[in-house]
């Protein structure tokens, strides 16, 4: 069963956070261990799986990039696991040129600035993602990606830098 | 988790940080990512005229075990041959640095920009070749 079945949840890229928190209360109320404490040994081991199963696709669907990335898992589009490494000029000279910037951004203000920069990006590219979908367009919803897990990963070096001044001024 | 002495110290004092013109004829460029973990790596390789590696210069965005694999390639290949530095495999860099099974990757893709470096300065050696026949 895949995560938006078990959640009783149609496949789909946007996905209300409030009806996402609705469906995974309510299974795992249904699945909580303290309702088995007093059944049987299996029901008690298909209990554990199941909210086993339950966290973990609330945990995959709730963030909207791992939510994309598992649906486009689930289409067929394969992206490079740990330790695959890709050489695509392109998004690697766009990603290593902004690390650079982040890298020598002189203040929390421009630190902050090249953030929202990021994050319009990607309110782009999850935008253009909705459309890849609806075309099946495997190899630009791949690329789309993994510009995405650039993207991200920039948010969070962004975030982690400016912590780092705060904790230097402090 | 405890890292290697030699590791932390390819960390804490990364050699050949830096670029080189990535424009030049004697200049190859190798640009990799890893994009599980966000890590981009770009290595890259001067040749001299005798054929042997003569300068190398790094630049990584990533965690320490990718840096230190990636300062560790650029000191190996200095003073190599093209086809030498060609050998340098993965499992090397992670042996020599002693990196944890988790951090294989990093020593993978240092293996990859150092090959992405030498396929790019052959293409480019490669392109010179006739255009300096038609001369």
């Amino acid at each position: 069963m895949d995560h938006f079945a078990r959640l009783g949840l149609p496949a789909a890229l946007d996905l209300e956070a409030a009806s996402l928190d609705r469906a995974y209360f309510a299974l795992q109320r249904q699945w909580h261990p303290d309702r088995f404490v007093a059944k049987p040994p299996e029901e008690r081991a298909r209990a554990s799986i199941e909210a086993a199963a339950l966290n973990d696709a609330y945990r995959t669907l709730k963030d909207p990039l791992s939510r994309a990335v598992y649906l486009a898992e689930l289409k067929g589009v394969e992206l490079p696991g740990d330790g695959k490494t890709i050489d695509d000029p392109d998004l690697l000279m766009e990603a290593m040129e902004a690390r650079e910037e982040l890298h020598e951004a002189p203040s929390s203000e421009a630190i902050d600035g090249l953030a929202a920069k990021a994050r319009n990006e990607m309110n782009k590219a999850m935008a253009d993602l909705g459309s890849l979908f609806l075309a099946n367009d495997k190899s630009a919803i791949r690329k789309t990606l993994l510009r995405l897990r650039y993207l991200d990963k920039f948010a969070e070096e962004a975030r982690a830098r400016r912590m780092n001044i705060e904790r230097s001024r402090a | 988790m405890a890292y290697s002495e030699k590791l932390i110290d390819h960390y804490e004092n990364p050699r050949n940080i830096g670029s080189l013109d990535k424009n030049a004829e004697d200049v190859g460029t190798g640009l990799v990512g890893a994009p599980a973990c966000g890590d981009v790596m770009k290595l890259q390789i001067k040749v001299g005229p005798d054929g042997l590696i003569e300068d190398a210069k790094f630049k990584t965005f990533g965690c320490g075990s990718a840096i230190a694999s990636s300062s560790l390639v650029t000191e190996w290949v200095k003073g190599k041959t093209i086809d030498e530095a060609e050998t340098i495999k993965n499992t090397d860099i992670a042996r020599h640095l002693a990196l944890p099974p988790v951090k294989i990757h990093c020593s993978v893709l240092a293996e990859d920009a150092i090959k992405a470096a030498i396929a790019d300065y052959r293409a480019k050696a490669q392109k010179e070749e006739p255009k300096e026949a038609a001369e």
